[in-house]
């Protein structure tokens, strides 16, 4: 089991940072083809408020899960 | 005579712990009162307060709705769990609950844009950012308060009762909105009676003050600041030792993250849809909502006090797992009972009444169309066209502006409104499942020095950020599929994936790291 936890630390931190840049990407490309207030409004809530709470927590959590710091914790 | 002081010294206890749990719910339970009537409010609160054609007003009404639900939250949670664990639970929640129902009283009492303009939509914008920051400070004050109150081995049962308050409360600001609206009337609401819900609020709050005040302060924080052993810096402590740190981020990302979702899709996600996507008419569907949530109720208690034998862990995570899995099944059927097209209608009953008005420079065509079907069901459409009498100034305005307002409204017949309670209800029972045992296993992983402020941050994100953002985000995922603005989407049920994917990364994290075992709270 603290293989498999290490293991998934890697995939949780590689999701947190795979967020960034798409998330960023989408907001772009969408606020480019429709600059309504909506869009705006919808895509800075995600680039402000949720993308960086996903990501900082997904890589800080991958990381600790990847050194093995989950691992005294019983499943 | 030992027998008799002992059995004597129990029931004071038990009676003890009851006043703690009743004098911590209620108050908790005024706070999400306080807090939902604005959202279930904020359509009339937006004519009210944030004119559509001023847009610094307009944007203002969005950030109120969503600023206070989530962005603000956290630092409520923040800013008084840091006081509560340096000057004690008692008097922070105490401070909550006066700033909430202090900022709900106000918002009734503000006067409307019409009377003293943009001040305000300001006004009540900075009201409800109070709200957000009180009710990021009450929840874990009182899921704190009373767990340290809690005897070992009933933890989950006893803190299941602070579990109750947020679907109670919501209940409660359904019920008395209906009241209101119905005794007064749709007109006489719409035009001041929708104050009443917010200025009953002081009553409410007066009386839990009351009830509060003659509380004493938790025994074990009481204990630790005796000892001198309370934290000096409970934020650093909290997020920057790593030994906390990762607790907090395993209780985000494989609970609260989760549990957020899966509580409002099952209550608000549920009552939007009846009303957008399956037009059902207001009344009926806060109807079946309202019912549900008063069913579902008790089984927070049922699952809070399961956890107690079982452990906290496995009923959270089947709860998100069988919403993952079963989400779609259910929001089918309830889109297809409403469905229209998938209903043969009684074409001699159909109705169509047209009525012409002229208000000032303005002509006002409203069309109203009846229609039966032959399981029950009954549809009523309004179209309402508004358009200036001169034909010149008709022909020089945006064709946007002459775009008609339509209203559809569909009733459903009992079985199918009872069939809606039903799919509902099982929503309802996977909210308490997650929502139930999660106080407990929270203020179960955090050392009591620093427990309210390690606590309520990861729960006002997850159910703040998370959670908050599902109707947003799941409104929008429906955009996508629209094939043209304006036409019907292609799949009205895409905006559940965006709960659907949160809640089973959860469930993985949550089943991989979280462990199952029981805690007993320190005095360290």
């Amino acid at each position: 089991m603290t293989v498999i936890k290490r293991i998934f630390g890697l995939l949780w931190a590689a999701m947190g940072l795979s967020i960034i840049p798409l998330a960023i990407m989408r907001a772009m490309q969408e606020i480019a083809e429709k600059p309504t207030e909506e869009n705006w409004i919808f895509w800075s809530i995600v680039i402000v408020v949720l993308m960086p709470i996903i990501s900082f927590s997904l890589i800080t959590f991958g990381i600790f899960a990847l050194k093995g710091e989950y691992n005294t914790l019983e499943a | 005579m030992a027998q008799n002081v002992t059995n004597v010294a129990q029931t004071e206890e038990v009676t003890s712990t009851r006043r703690v749990i009743a004098a911590s719910s209620v108050g908790t339970l005024i706070e999400w009162y306080d807090f939902y009537i604005f959202g279930t409010l904020a359509k009339i609160i937006s004519e009210q307060f944030f004119p559509k054609d001023n847009p610094t007003a307009a944007l203002l009404a969005t950030l109120a709705t969503f600023a206070a639900g989530f962005v603000i939250r956290p630092f409520g949670a923040l800013f008084f769990g840091r006081l509560g664990d340096l000057i004690g639970r008692k008097y922070t929640f105490l401070v909550t609950l006066v700033i909430m129902g202090g900022s709900t009283f106000a918002i009734g009492l503000v006067p409307g844009y019409k009377v003293i303009g943009f001040a305000a939509p300001a006004i009540v914008f900075v009201l409800r950012l109070l709200q957000g920051l009180a009710l990021g400070g009450e929840y874990g004050g009182a899921a704190t308060y009373v767990a340290e109150h809690s005897p070992e081995g009933k933890r989950g049962f006893w803190t299941s009762f602070i579990q109750t308050t947020a679907t109670l409360g919501l209940f409660l600001a359904l019920g008395v909105i209906l009241i209101v609206r119905q005794t007064l009337g749709i007109e006489v609401f719409n035009d001041w009676g929708w104050r009443i819900p917010f200025i009953l609020s002081v009553f409410l709050v007066g009386i839990s003050i009351f009830i509060r005040m003659k509380m004493s302060e938790s025994p074990l924080f009481a204990k630790m600041k005796k000892e001198g052993k309370t934290s000096s810096n409970p934020l650093a402590e909290s997020f920057q030792k790593k030994d906390n740190l990762k607790m907090v981020l395993v209780a985000l990302l494989g609970a609260t993250a989760g549990q957020g979702v899966v509580w409002y899709t099952g209550q608000f996600y549920a009552l939007s849809f009846l009303q957008n996507a399956c037009n059902i008419e207001f009344v009926q569907s806060n109807m079946i909502i309202s019912i549900a949530l008063l069913i579902g109720t008790p089984f927070f208690i049922v699952f809070g006090s399961l956890s107690d034998k079982i452990g906290r862990k496995w009923i959270m995570m089947l709860g998100m797992l069988i919403a993952v899995i079963s989400y779609r099944p259910i929001y089918t059927v309830m889109y297809s009972e409403a469905n229209l097209k998938l209903k043969e209608e009684i074409v001699e009953k159909t109705e169509k009444k047209e009525k012409f008005d002229v208000k000032g420079a303005d002509s006002l065509i409203t069309t109203v169309t009846t229609k039966e079907f032959t399981d029950g069901t009954k549809y009523k459409e309004t179209v309402k066209k508004k358009f200036p009498v001169d034909p010149e100034v008709r022909a020089a305005m945006p064709k946007d502006k002459l775009k008609p307002e339509t209203k559809k409204e569909v009733t459903l017949p009992q079985d199918l409104f009872y069939k809606m309670i039903g799919l509902v209800l099982i929503q309802v029972i996977f909210v308490t499942m997650v929502y139930g045992p999660i106080a407990a296993f929270l203020v179960e992983i955090f050392p009591t020095r620093i427990r309210y402020t390690s606590m309520s941050l990861p729960y006002h994100i997850g159910n703040g950020v998370f959670g908050g953002l599902v109707p947003l985000i799941s409104t929008r995922l429906v955009e996508f599929t629209r094939p043209a603005p304006g036409a019907p989407p292609a799949d009205p049920l895409f905006g559940l994936w965006y709960p659907i994917i949160i809640a089973a990364v959860c469930f993985v994290i949550g089943s991989l790291y979280i462990s199952n075992k029981t805690n007993n709270l320190d005095t360290e």
